[in-house]
């Protein structure tokens, strides 16, 4: 196994970075070497890369399942538990278990869209990783690993099509 | 039409009410309620159950007086109970009357809003009673303490009395035993209480009279109060 | 050089150039002024802050722990309306937070793009507002120490909450709301506190570092966060109207003249925004003129798109209440009828004159106008008066409307007593604690900002140049 080293490549706009994803390509990095570290978000159209599998529409879909269960027992399983009856409207009454059906599967479907980011994202995680604090300011981060014998032709193709920095990628206490 | 459940219920002869409000002080002591001082009373805060409002009708100088006990009207259709986020106020199935239950009432007063008839009270303060008025308390009735609500039980502490005293003696409750306070103050015998499930009860007797009423009958609440009026000084066993 | 020498094109261009969003700066430019907004404070700021939590401490601590300890007679909460001020404090706080889903969920939804340097200052708004809310619901409760029985927890003796009641749809939904607010606050917040824990240094920069998470804007990262904010801001505008209708079932659904009325649900929440978005332009003013580079991030073209979205609204709400009115005027029972003219002539038939005046005859009178929708200090005007319309609108529809009910012997005016420090004391708080904010969060949500412009630019089109928007998202 030939030694791979991490590098970052700093763009300062959308088509010079698509540009040299491209080229990476061309040059024998596969696309799960790859990284895209970003200040906003870029859709992986525009950069040529493959779209990211994302649970979180599932996971919300399960919150939501779960939500509207819970309403279902709020609003026949308590009044089996504890009948009484109050104001002549019956035990099990349409309107307000529609009502708190509603709210219900709306928090299930909402809290768990927001874990679902935790979830897939793995956060929160303070470990030291790659990462580059001109990214914040609105560059984009090329994140690859390549073979050591590749690292100063890379490095050279990156800068020919317009990197701001190539610098090795070093895991920080971000 | 649906079928009305009702066991206890209350008719009240406007024709023959006096306005003495001696019922009104026969509640307050029978059922432990608090004395909230002159300001507070003139600020609407009095907690009485029963109140007796005064109408003035016709012109000067025909002028007449009618008057009228409103205490809590334990409606069939309660629209107190729903409203209540806690189950404070609950319909009894057994007793066919709405309860309010001291200790779970959390003070929202939802229900005192949404009670047509205006009939409950809130405990605005721990309202004092210094030594020896502490002597009156009524043992079989709680006293409540500032944040909650309260209103007029047809006296149910009487009514379980005399069922356990009925139960005791292998009977049923006879017309006229059960006696909420203030029937039983009442020095013109306007308020009559009893079974209005017995047909041949005096209450169920009297609720067939032709100058029977009920109060916003129209809300559809069910009340289990019915008032006799439209007669004029009108005697009612001559 | 004559004066005909300067072309169309440019002045043009000059115009557009005044929008942010064809304005745009060096990210890492932006950064530094939001930043810099941040940590800027002058001692004026401590003077504000140490006056707002002094009359927090004295109202919210002291009055408030007065009353629970004595009673709610303190209050001037008597039969026949049980419910005053607090519950109006209630509804209003909680309509001021439905600005901050309008703006951060609808506006996005329909890709509203002036919304871009707001959408965390609504959404502060609303975290705040629903605290206020909250706080007032627990000062109205007579036995507040026992409020937790609302929440629906197992117990050995099975004793549930009732469902059927609207307090327990409101106690599901508002905390729905305010989890989902603050989530929703959160989610685009993340990549904020990451560019804040890059610049700064210290105690700020762990607050930062835990707020982060830990991100970085890797791909995945963007694609989670992007897919939950969509569901987000679709999901939370159906819980947004939710909210504010069951809040006005509390009232419709009850059997009082005047609150019996069928269009209560939509009226309220349409009140709600209008009350909202009127804060939402005063809490802006305030910001543009006491923070620092401010004026780059939020502009005339700001105040004008929400002042037109006032205008629009208050003519909305005066649909909605001449259909509640002309309704209840028209075939109302005989106790509506009598409400209605104790509302208009009664002792406080001011209160009624004024709401109509501040919440429609301003608005109409003057949103029209493009200079005044792009001036500042007349949109805080405005905004205010329509927010003291609005408030008494509540005061109106709680209070003065439980004065008649249909037993005449039981009518009597309300007069307030301790809740008047108390709801002085809500707002003194809602002004801490966004202030505190203002410290800790950056206001300005950056990354929207670069995005929006980004996607915008100027394109020639014959002899002159049009914005355009590219769909980048």
């Amino acid at each position: 196994m030939t030694e791979r080293s991490m590098l970052l490549a700093l763009f300062d706009d959308v088509d010079p970075a698509a540009d040299a994803i491209e080229k990476l390509r061309t040059m024998g990095i596969g696309d799960e070497q790859m990284t895209v570290i970003s200040g906003i978000p870029v859709l992986e159209k525009f950069l040529g890369r493959p779209s990211v599998w994302t649970n979180v529409p599932r996971l919300a879909l399960g919150g939501a399942v779960v939500g509207f269960l819970a309403g279902m027992f709020f609003a026949y399983g308590t009044p089996t538990m504890y009948p009484l009856n109050v104001g002549g409207q019956g035990l099990f009454a349409g309107p307000p278990a529609i009502v708190v059906i509603f709210e219900l599967t709306m928090l299930g479907l909402l809290a768990s869209t927001f874990l679902g980011v935790f979830l897939d994202s793995y956060f929160p995680s303070y470990q030291p990783k790659e990462y580059v604090t001109e990214v914040s300011d609105g560059k984009i981060a090329v994140l690859f690993s390549c073979p050591v014998e590749m690292e100063s032709g890379i490095s050279k193709a990156m800068t020919a099509l317009g990197a701001e920095a190539v610098k090795p990628a070093e895991a920080q206490q971000l | 039409m649906e079928e009305i459940k009702q066991k206890w219920g209350m008719v009240i002869d406007q024709d023959i009410c006096t306005g003495c409000q001696a019922c009104v002080a026969a509640c307050a002591m029978e059922n432990n309620i608090s004395f909230v001082g002159e300001k507070s009373a003139a600020y609407r805060r009095g907690m009485h159950w029963i109140r007796v409002e005064r109408f003035w009708e016709g012109q000067f100088p025909e002028i007449s007086t009618g008057f009228q006990p409103v205490m809590c009207q334990q409606c069939g259709y309660a629209p107190c109970e729903p409203v209540c986020p806690v189950y404070a106020t609950v319909h009894s199935d057994v007793e066919q009357v709405n309860l309010q239950v001291y200790n779970r009432c959390i003070g929202t007063r939802y229900c005192a809003n949404n009670c047509p008839y205006q009939v409950r009270t809130f405990n605005w303060f721990d309202y004092e009673r210094p030594e020896p008025l502490s002597n009156h308390l009524n043992p079989d009735v709680t006293v409540r303490r500032r944040g909650l609500i309260e209103k007029c039980t047809f006296c149910i502490q009487r009514i379980y009395q005399y069922e356990d005293v009925a139960k005791s003696e292998g009977r049923e409750v006879m017309d006229g035993e059960v006696v909420p306070a203030c029937a039983q103050a009442c020095p013109a015998d306007a308020i009559v209480f009893g079974r209005l499930d017995d047909p041949e009860s005096r209450v169920s007797q009297l609720a067939r009279n032709e100058r029977s009423t009920q109060l916003l009958g129209d809300l559809g609440t069910q009340p289990k109060v019915i008032y006799l009026k439209g007669g004029s000084g009108h005697v009612r066993n001559g | 050089m004559s004066a005909t020498a300067k072309t169309p094109i440019l002045s043009h261009e000059e115009e557009y150039r005044q929008h942010l969003m064809l304005d745009p700066r060096p990210r890492g430019e932006m950064n530094a002024m939001v930043m810099e907004s941040m940590q800027t404070t002058s001692w004026k700021f401590w003077v504000v802050t140490g006056f707002l939590a002094l009359v927090v401490l004295v109202s919210l601590v002291g009055i408030w722990g007065y009353m629970i300890a004595e009673g709610l007679g303190l209050a001037g909460i008597t039969r026949p309306s049980y419910w005053g001020i607090f519950i109006v404090n209630t509804v209003f706080w909680i309509g001021i937070s439905h600005a901050g889903t309008f703006i951060s969920a609808i506006l996005r939804v329909l890709k509203a793009e002036f919304r871009r340097p707001f959408t965390r200052a609504a959404e502060l708004m609303t975290t705040f507002g629903l605290a206020q809310a909250g706080l007032s619901i627990f000062m109205h409760m007579g036995r507040v120490w026992l409020a937790y029985w609302m929440f629906p927890y197992p117990n050995q003796r099975d004793l549930w909450p009732n469902f059927h009641s609207p307090l327990m749809w409101d106690f599901l939904a508002i905390n729905t709301y305010l989890l989902a607010s603050t989530m929703y606050l959160y989610l685009p917040l993340i990549p904020d506190v990451t560019m804040a824990r890059d610049r700064s240094t210290g105690w700020r920069k762990v607050f930062y570092r835990i707020l982060a998470l830990g991100f970085r804007g890797t791909e995945g990262e963007w694609i989670h966060l992007r897919t939950a904010m969509g569901i987000f801001a679709l999901a939370i505008i159906p819980v947004m109207f939710s909210v504010h209708t069951i809040v006005a079932w509390d009232f419709a659904v009850a059997m009082r003249p005047g609150w019996s009325s069928t269009i209560f649900g939509p009226y309220f929440v349409v009140g709600a925004l209008h009350s909202g978005i009127a804060a939402v332009a005063m809490v802006l003013v305030i910001i543009r003129s006491t923070m620092k580079h401010m004026t780059y991030f939020i502009r005339p073209e700001h105040f004008d798109a929400i002042g037109k979205l006032m205008l629009v609204v208050s003519m909305t709400w005066a649909y909605f209440f001449f259909n509640d009115y002309m309704v209840q005027w028209y075939g109302g029972d005989k106790f509506t009828r009598i409400l209605l003219e104790f509302h208009e002539k009664g002792p406080l038939g001011w209160i009624w004159f004024l709401m109509l005046i501040f919440n429609v005859a301003i608005p109409w009178l003057t949103l029209w106008n493009k200079r005044v929708r792009s001036t500042p200090w007349a949109m805080f005007i405005i905004g205010l008066l329509i927010n003291i319309g609005m408030w008494f609108e509540r005061y109106i529809i709680i209070p003065i409307s439980l004065t008649i009910n249909r037993m005449p012997f039981t009518w009597g005016e309300y007069k307030p007593g301790a809740e008047i420090p108390l709801s002085i004391g809500t707002l003194a708080f809602f002004i801490l604690l966004y202030m505190i904010a203002s410290r800790l969060v950056p206001l300005v949500p950056v990354w929207e900002v670069q995005e929006g412009q980004h996607a915008h630019s100027l394109r020639r089109v014959g002899k002159a140049v049009a914005p355009t928007v590219s769909e980048l998202e």
